[in-house]
């Protein structure tokens, strides 16, 4: 099935090393698309995503740093990147650890773009 | 906050001579959205040019915008207007500091603090003075500021810009401090926003497959901010200007930890430094 998201969503995973893409709500952690790889827990990410994102925004506006752009978890066989704008949606990418994040991150934003 | 902001437009609305621009200009900046912030506090300045607070409000925005030529001018006015101004002479602190202009910094804190301005200016004087390489002479002790944990990261920060704090498991402060744009300490709140974090990124890590989790890294408008779980479920929070690289953002984030990592050990161990 074919939605509104679906060509940005294709885009993000074909690049080396993704191994999911979505497209979250913010404020209550579900998720709106997604586009994963076998094995990948897509509920778990997006709250896990939602969550942190939430978490940047709001220690950013309490230090008064403005709005919170661009995301990035390192674990030790992983990462997970993520985006926002001004809408409640958040892009994430579930990533290897050795995939590139500066083309994640530059697809991202371009992919924001697009969202917006 | 979304209906204060939906309120007080609505009141300028219906008067655009009320006073209520100076809360909706502070909100929207506080929100990020600076280019609208600006337009708000430069009409309500055209109808209030002898009040302080509305060039206050414009310098605070100009710094946000990285203008500080002219916050400078802003403040300026503010210290014609009302001489006792605070916030302008910690906003003027600011400015200098960061054209490195230190003796005009250390001037305009050191003015602040008399005046009554809180530990924040104290903090934002020690910053002064670090950086201005020990030309200044020191507030502290440094005998005192080695005994208190919010010059714990002191000596690892560069410039300015950067500022460093250790949270617990629950988001309390144990160390360092997080200075926002105006010098004022917002660790607390930062605290309170980021408390949980580390636990709940660990446990869905883990569930994820993708191990331990190493450091998130966040940009905003204005600053990278960079974090690591630590010993006994901390969590080492660093923050630096946009400009700063990530790699040394990182470099920075690995430093703090390390320091954290021992000075944990020492409080574990009964407080002895020595």
């Amino acid at each position: 099935m074919s939605t509104p998201f679906s060509e940005m969503l294709d885009s993000l995973t074909r690049q080396r090393g993704v191994r999911a893409s979505l497209i979250v709500s913010e404020s209550d952690g579900l998720v709106v698309d997604s586009n994963l790889r076998f094995g990948q827990d897509g509920e778990r990410v997006a709250a896990l995503a939602a969550s942190m994102y939430r978490k940047a925004r709001l220690s950013a506006r309490a230090a008064r740093l403005g709005a919170v752009a661009f995301l990035q978890l390192d674990a030790e066989r992983g990462r997970i990147c993520a985006v926002g704008g001004r809408s409640d949606l958040v892009i994430v990418v579930v990533a290897d650890a050795a995939a590139n994040v500066g083309l994640i991150r530059m697809e991202l934003l371009k992919a924001l773009e697009t969202l917006e | 906050m979304a209906d204060d902001v939906r309120r007080w437009s609505d009141e300028l609305a219906r008067d655009p001579s009320s006073l209520v621009f100076l809360q909706l200009g502070e909100a929207l900046r506080r929100q990020g959205q600076l280019e609208v912030a600006l337009k708000i506090a430069l009409r309500g300045l055209d109808r209030h040019q002898m009040n302080a607070d509305a060039h206050d409000l414009v310098a605070r925005i100009a710094v946000d915008r990285r203008d500080f030529a002219r916050a400078m001018e802003e403040w300026e006015t503010v210290l014609r207007i009302k001489p006792a101004h605070l916030g302008a002479m910690k906003g003027l602190g600011y400015v200098c500091f960061q054209q490195g202009r230190f003796e005009d910094a250390e001037r305009f804190l050191s003015k602040a603090a008399a005046g009554g301005a809180g530990s924040d200016v104290s903090n934002a004087l020690a910053t002064v003075r670090r950086s201005s390489g020990g030309m200044l002479a020191p507030t502290l002790p440094s005998e005192a500021q080695a005994e208190d944990p919010q010059y714990l990261f002191a000596d690892l920060l560069v410039d300015a810009g950067q500022t460093a704090l250790l949270l617990d498991a629950s988001g309390y402060v144990m160390a360092g401090v997080y200075l926002d744009a105006e010098g004022t300490n917002v660790a607390q709140d930062v605290g309170a926003q980021l408390s949980g974090i580390s636990d709940e990124v660990l446990r869905s890590a883990r569930h994820l497959d993708i191990g331990d989790w190493k450091a998130i890294t966040f940009e905003t408008q204005a600053a990278v901010v960079a974090m690591a779980p630590g010993r006994d479920n901390s969590l080492m929070v660093v923050a630096a200007s946009r400009a700063t690289p990530l790699g040394l953002l990182r470099r920075l984030l690995e430093r703090c930890a390390d320091r954290a990592a021992v000075w944990l050990g020492v409080e574990r161990n009964g407080g002895d430094r020595q």
